[in-house]
């Protein structure tokens, strides 16, 4: 099992392809890959929402503002208004403004206690969820703070159709892994993961509803170094899990943006066949940077098409965090999340001339609470 | 747009045929000397002189080579007629509508204001004239004739450089353009029928007396249209004016010479696509929802990965073609790669496949398997058919009309494999006599289904791909390329449609001496196509010719008739 990933991966570009040694479960080489080719934030919904979110979904940033400055006659200006709440997109009060009618603006997390995700810290706690499959302890307190928002609501959200679409769309969004050291593609107590920005798109299929497997990825090693990173692993009954480790993505949402995101402590649940794997990546957000992330990626106007009131978002983010406490206040820096992720096979490819390529491997401290 | 009413007669309703003497107004070829040789081969045997329309790549390829391949024009052309298993032979027994000479004056116009553009006229135009606003016979006089002599593939006379240089300043005149004139006339010369139809001229052989020969420059078109698949260039015509052409070591050095071109290329894959159908990619479609791999992508990088295997194999390493049917050598595309479960780099790359792997020879291209198929699944019968047809150049009959299908087509059925199910046509002695014919090699191309993809089982029964080939049998597809391989009629079926793709036309039973004396040749030449080529090319019957016994159209024309 110590063979780097590295060398698994030496078929050169622009060379003669070398021929490779296939099992019949895909593995090649010892080696499998795959590219991501859809991702949205779990959130668990029932077919019309009303267990979940029985209050309805929440006000974006158009209703908000009816509230908050109805047209009743009063004189207001520009600055009064639409400056304080383009202004709140980047510094959030600690609670939601009072509208005229003397109650703060109402935002509505979803009930129950059923989600979807990953038990990261390992504990049952108060605020966790249970999965659909009745698995409990699941952690995924971003799903409390948006899973009423429309937005974030599949299958036509319109922040989870799009930061998918422009995922499938945009090179430099591509996002790959190779599992390597691999015996059986069902069952093998250790494999690495190494995690790889791509740089060739996605194969469409004959009738463009879908990706199909087999394409060829070319992992990015000029610019994507920062993303290369390797988790341990294990398959147990074709389902792979990782031990925690922290990565990168390029996540950018919209038109030709380049954004990262950190996945601390991300950890990968995936079921695999030699065409697919599915399943979720687990991971704490950094509460900053994913912030910083909506409010570039996502402008008032792009936030209104799906209700997602950024200040209100952050707020509830911010109240829900629940690991990576500040050294110094104590406050929680990160909140806990989990991405329902799909990937097609491919066959992920470097340059040969350029050697090996590092992964950095896991260096993470288990989240704390 | 241009009207001309001079090319109807020539061509509506055409029966084709050739001319054993120049036509009038067209400039003859240079005296035959008694000194001149006749090439190898039995001497006993002509070829036809034929007249052929010249097809939509022979047309671009023509163009491509005079003015540069930059040049932005399409040529959709009809199709020719498949004719003793070539498009190619169709040429000679097309006729040409008048849809038909719409899309040439269509295309002719497009390439005549490319060439004429200000980012052309430049460096194609070889002077400038005095003002762009009005003729300049001197000019139009440089480039007309020099251009007229390539796409005509014979120098004009001077007649009609005349004609053309006034056609061009009356334009000009017209138009206030010295260029849109120029442009007409260049328009006139890309929709003639010299420039579109090949007529070959024939004149007596000097060294033979009572024998006819093609005369230089319709011999200098015949050898380019045969290894370059365009019209003769320059050089060729010079060797044509010179008598180069037609003296022993003339011919063999212009021959060499064509041989070791790049347009080599070119002529070899217009021959393969020809040969092999490659003009069914054109209506391939795949059920989508069954193949989902399978994309129009796919079916484009299909056709050229066969295409660049046998350019890579046969021109640019001499192999053996027999040896394309076991060779594990290929290249492969992202569009591909998929299909064949191999990774794939950036464009076209080489890739061997292992030993060992069931992709062995052109018959597991997708190029193969996929056009051989139907749209939701493989079928061993059409395979059988096409090795049998295109690769053995033998003639499997056609179905009757009243077969019964119900059985083989039932939805509810509860056959798993396509072998049970030809299995079906074998039990009853109408459908027997034939699909013995062609499933018994079709079957072992089984492992692959209808988009080209590798699979060992069928709707969940193992696949058994074991067959046979005119009593070789083996157990899998490896088998089956290495029967094929050692199949007497492989060679000699490549052989007699080269011959009739280079003489323009089938080969009859007059052909026979030669493709006797073509197929010792080609196995004494350990089966290389480049030397195929050479020894048609310079053989006695690609230059002697029988002319035509008839120049009477079959169907007169109104202006055909004497008043």
């Amino acid at each position: 099992m110590t063979t780097s990933s590295t060398r698994l991966i030496a078929t050169a570009l622009g060379l003669a392809l070398l021929p490779h040694v296939a099992l019949a479960d895909g593995v090649t080489n010892r080696a499998i890959g795959y590219v991501l080719t859809d991702k949205h934030w779990a959130v668990y919904q029932t077919p019309n929402g009303k267990a979940e979110c029985p209050n309805g979904m929440n006000d974006g940033p158009r209703e908000q503002f009816k509230i908050l400055f109805p047209e009743d006659g009063t004189k207001r200006t520009m600055m009064d208004t639409q400056f304080v709440r383009e202004g709140e997109n980047w510094f959030p009060a600690e609670n939601e403004p009072i509208a005229p009618n003397g109650k703060p603006l109402p935002y509505y997390e979803p009930q129950g206690k059923t989600g979807v995700g990953l038990n990261l810290d390992g504990k049952v706690g108060p605020n966790d969820f249970t999965s659909p499959a009745g698995e409990t302890g699941i952690d995924n307190q971003l799903y409390r703070a948006v899973g009423c928002v429309a937005g974030f609501r599949g299958p036509d959200g319109a922040y989870t159709f799009f930061q998918n679409d422009y995922m499938q769309r945009q090179i430099f969004n591509r996002v790959l892994i190779e599992i390597t050291d691999v015996d059986d593609l069902n069952n093998d107590p250790d494999v690495t993961v190494t995690t790889y920005r791509g740089f060739s798109p996605l194969l469409n299929s004959a009738n463009g509803k879908d990706f199909i497997p087999g394409g060829t990825q070319k992992i990015d090693e000029r610019w994507g170094k920062r993303y290369i990173h390797s988790f341990k692993g294990r398959i147990v009954n074709g389902t792979l899990t990782t031990d925690p480790a922290d990565t990168k993505i390029p996540f950018a949402d919209t038109f030709d943006t380049n954004v990262d995101l950190t996945l601390k402590a991300a950890r990968f649940n995936l079921k695999l066949t030699p065409t697919t794997a599915e399943g979720l990546i687990g991971t704490y957000l950094d509460l900053k940077e994913w912030h910083h992330h909506l409010a570039i990626n996502w402008t008032t106007h792009h936030a209104s098409y799906g209700q997602q009131s950024i200040p209100s978002i952050i707020r509830a983010m911010r109240r829900l965090a629940d690991a990576y406490p500040d050294p110094v206040t104590g406050k929680m820096t990160a909140i806990s999340a989990a991405l329902d992720v799909k990937f097609v096979q491919a066959y992920i490819l470097r340059d040969a001339k350029k050697g090996p390529v590092a992964a950095v491997p896991a260096a993470t401290a288990p989240a704390e609470r | 747009m241009r009207v001309y009413l001079n090319f109807l007669p020539a061509v509506v309703s055409l029966a084709l045929v050739a001319c054993s003497a120049p036509p009038a107004g067209r400039a003859p070829a240079p005296q035959a000397s008694a000194k001149d040789a006749v090439g190898p081969g039995p001497m006993d045997v002509t070829s036809p002189q034929r007249l052929r329309v010249m097809s939509s790549q022979q047309y671009t390829n023509t163009l491509f080579n005079i003015f540069g391949p930059d040049l932005k024009f399409d040529t959709r052309f009809p199709p020719l007629v498949r004719t003793g298993g070539l498009l190619g032979n169709g040429g000679a027994i097309a006729g040409v509508s008048d849809s038909q000479l719409e899309q040439y004056q269509r295309t002719a116009a497009l390439v005549a204001a490319e060439v004429t553009n200000p980012t052309h006229r430049t460096f194609l135009i070889p002077c400038k004239p005095v003002d762009e606003k009005s003729a300049d016979a001197a000019c139009a006089a440089k480039f007309l004739p020099a251009i007229g002599r390539l796409l005509y593939r014979h120098p004009l006379v001077p007649e009609q450089t005349e004609a053309l240089v006034k056609e061009a300043g009356e334009a000009a005149t017209r138009f206030k353009d010295f260029y849109a004139g120029l442009a007409y006339a260049l328009e006139g010369m890309l929709i003639s029928p010299e420039m579109l139809l090949i007529a070959e001229t024939s004149e007596p052989d000097p060294k033979r007396p009572g024998h006819q020969r093609l005369d230089a420059y319709s011999f200098a078109t015949r050898l380019s249209l045969f290894l370059w698949n365009a019209g003769p260039d320059s050089t060729l015509l010079d060797a044509a004016a010179s008598g180069e052409l037609y003296t022993p070591k003339g011919r063999a050095k212009i021959v060499d010479m064509m041989l070791a071109s790049p347009r080599l290329e070119s002529g070899v894959r217009a021959f393969f696509d020809d040969m092999f159908g490659f003009d069914d990619f054109a209506t391939l479609a795949k059920d989508a929802e069954t193949y989902p791999s399978f994309t129009g992508a796919t079916a484009a990088d299909a056709r050229e990965q066969t295409l660049r295997t046998l350019v890579d194999h046969l021109v640019a390493n001499n192999g053996d073609y027999r040896d394309l049917f076991t060779t594990r050598k290929t290249f492969v595309s992202t569009a591909l790669a998929p299909i064949y479960g191999v990774p794939a780099g950036r464009g076209w790359v080489p890739y061997e496949f292992p030993e060992g792997s069931p992709r062995t020879g052109i018959l597991t291209h997708i190029s193969f398997l996929a056009v051989h198929s139907h749209p939701g699944r493989s079928s061993p019968t059409l395979r059988g058919k096409a090795l049998r047809e295109l690769l053995l150049c033998q003639q499997v009959p056609r179905p009757p009309a009243n077969v019964d299908f119900s059985a083989v087509e039932n939805p509810k059925s509860t056959i798993k494999t396509q072998r049970e199910r030809v299995n079906l046509h074998l039990a009853n002695p109408v459908c027997a006599g034939c699909h013995k014919i062609t499933d018994p090699m079709g079957l072992a191309l089984e492992n692959f289904d209808g988009s080209g993809a590798y699979r060992t089982t069928e709707r969940g029964a193992p696949i058994d791909a074991s067959g046979n080939l005119d009593g070789k049998s083996f157990t899998d597809v490896v088998g089956l390329g290495r029967a094929l391989h050692d199949h007497p009629s492989l060679p000699t079926c490549l052989v007699e449609r080269v011959y009739s793709y280079g003489s323009g036309g089938t080969a009859n039973e007059q052909s026979k001496p030669m493709l006797t004396y073509l197929n010792q040749e080609f196995a004494a030449h350990g089966y290389r196509l480049p030397s195929l080529l050479r020894t048609i090319a310079m053989s006695n019957a690609f230059s002697e010719v029988k002319p035509p016994e008839t120049r009477t159209a079959s169907v007169p024309t109104q202006s055909s008739q004497t008043k």
